[in-house]
């Protein structure tokens, strides 16, 4: 992160840019009939959904790197040097959730500075800091796996339209109840949805075990599911290298 | 013939030529292509979905979000389109090919535009593509008619000749293609800057004056004009106007850094 700041940078800059802009262009969606908080800004409806997006962005730099190291043959010299198997995943995996952990906590402290509230004060944003770093490690777990199973920068940066499709459809940035026919569906069913339906309620609603606890449910099967796809991804490059 | 309409004419077929290799490299690597057509199909489907409740606010002028979104998604589009010419560009400059071409016989202007050239082209396709599926799939309608349509395509023209003007000034200054994604950081920011996804009247704060001011909010509202309602010159002025200047000056720019190619 020091020595590369082209890397990080725009993952700060566009959930900025966006959060800026949405919360000018459409304050006054928060008096529609069917809006879910009609008390709150929508700079503080969208928070949640801007440090997730900003995070989800941020989380492809870790496997970005891994597929770094394979196309310039530093993943062979690890290997041929008497490292344990599992830390070069753990590392990465590692990596992925502090790098969140950075991202979430200076994305809170810019919106705070531009007058965000969290209802439920430290605890609500030490909740939100801690769910979108572990998602940031979940959806970072996918990407090494496919770093590991193609080994080409190229083609992890190109699954970043992939994360930007599934951040668009779901309540990132409005509510499903608002959102009309199959779409709104289609954004029900996405479970991005659940975990920032869920985060919404810790941050505006105030602080709750409830939504902490289903929103890290989801978010540990998500990561649960990545793990395995790396693990078996990495003994698949260690057959092919050995 | 004379001698200067000897000249004009090879210059001609050097803009030509330039613009002709562009498309014939987007059709060896149609990969550069499918992210400048998906991507703007991807937005009119999503914020039509996403935002469909907003159009109940004041100044939307339509029932329907597609109607709004359309327009916006075209010029994204555009936009994206005029990222085409920088890089090939850059891709050039990075592989010695450009200097090839500087040492030729070969003006500025006919090398700029050839450049600019492959961006227009390169533009219809999300455009035509946007429409389809805008019409098709999530029934959009264009009270303006055809010239609705007419518009709707000169804007997106116009916009990916501005964003290729540019996007070449940076690449002639920086000579990577890693210039390009600050080129995007630029011309995304001006875009969103602007009416593209709600009116001046729902728009409050900063955000207004900003917008209010920025030229290309002009420009959206002539190419949104048919997606609302007749096709009328006081819509229409405003934008060509600032279209106008937006070429001229984009044009000087990437003509001033072009001198930075040397350096």
């Amino acid at each position: 992160m020091v020595r590369q700041p082209q890397a990080w940078a725009p993952t700060l800059f566009f959930p900025l840019l966006l959060a800026a802009v949405y919360a000018a262009q459409f304050s006054k969606a928060v008096n529609l009939p069917e809006f879910p908080y009609p008390d709150v800004t929508f700079l503080d409806f969208i928070l949640p959904a801007c440090v997730i997006q900003g995070v989800l962005f941020g989380s492809t730099n870790s496997a970005t790197d891994l597929a770094g190291d394979i196309e310039n043959s530093f993943m062979d010299r690890l290997l041929s040097s008497p490292v344990s198997r599992s830390s070069i995943l753990i590392a990465r995996l590692s990596s992925a959730f502090i790098y969140g952990l950075v991202q979430a906590t200076i994305l809170i402290i810019i919106f705070f500075a531009f007058g965000a509230e969290l209802s439920g004060g430290a605890s609500s944003a030490l909740a939100l800091v801690f769910l979108t770093s572990f998602l940031s490690m979940g959806v970072g777990s996918f990407l090494i796996a496919i770093a590991l199973r193609t080994g080409s920068q190229e083609v992890v940066n190109s699954l970043f339209p992939i994360i930007f499709v599934f951040i668009f459809i779901s309540s990132a940035f409005f509510p499903v109840e608002l959102m009309d026919g199959w779409y709104g569906q289609i954004a029900e069913w996405n479970p991005l949805t659940w975990i920032i339906d869920w985060t919404r309620v810790i941050t505006i609603e105030g602080f709750s075990w409830d939504a902490f606890l289903r929103a890290s449910g989801v978010i540990f099967l998500i990561s649960l599911a990545g793990i395995v796809t790396s693990i078996h991804q990495l003994k698949r490059r260690l057959a092919v290298a050995s | 013939m004379t001698m200067t309409s000897l000249k004009k004419t090879s210059q001609l077929q050097v803009t030509v030529a330039i613009t002709k290799r562009g498309l014939m490299r987007m059709r060896r690597l149609p990969s550069l292509m499918i992210p400048s057509i998906i991507m703007p199909i991807f937005f009119v489907v999503a914020f039509s979905g996403s935002f469909s409740s907003v159009v109940e606010l004041d100044g939307y002028s339509t029932d329907k979000a597609v109607n709004w979104m359309a327009a916006w998604a075209i010029l994204q589009g555009s936009a994206f389109s005029g990222l085409g010419g920088g890089g090939l560009t850059a891709t050039d400059l990075e592989n010695g090919f450009f200097d090839r071409m500087r040492a030729a016989p070969i003006t500025p202007s006919a090398l700029i535009s050839g450049l600019v050239g492959y961006s227009v082209t390169r533009a219809v396709l999300p455009t035509t593509a946007v429409l389809i599926v805008s019409f098709v799939a999530l029934d959009a309608d264009m009270p303006g008619g055809l010239f609705g349509f007419v518009i709707a395509y000169f804007t997106a023209i116009g916009i990916a000749a501005v964003m290729s003007l540019f996007v070449l000034g940076i690449v002639f200054t920086m000579k990577t293609l890693k210039s390009l994604a600050i080129a995007q950081v630029v011309m995304f920011s001006t875009m969103f800057l602007s009416v593209g996804q709600a009116p001046l009247e729902a728009i409050q704060g900063w955000l207004y004056h900003v917008a209010k001011y920025n030229p290309i909010t002009h420009v959206i509202r002539m190419g949104r004009q048919g997606f609302l309602g007749d096709v009328t010159w006081a819509e229409t002025q405003p934008g060509f106007i600032s279209l106008t200047l937006l070429l001229i000056g984009s044009g000087l720019w990437a003509r001033a850094c072009y001198q930075k190619v040397d350096i």
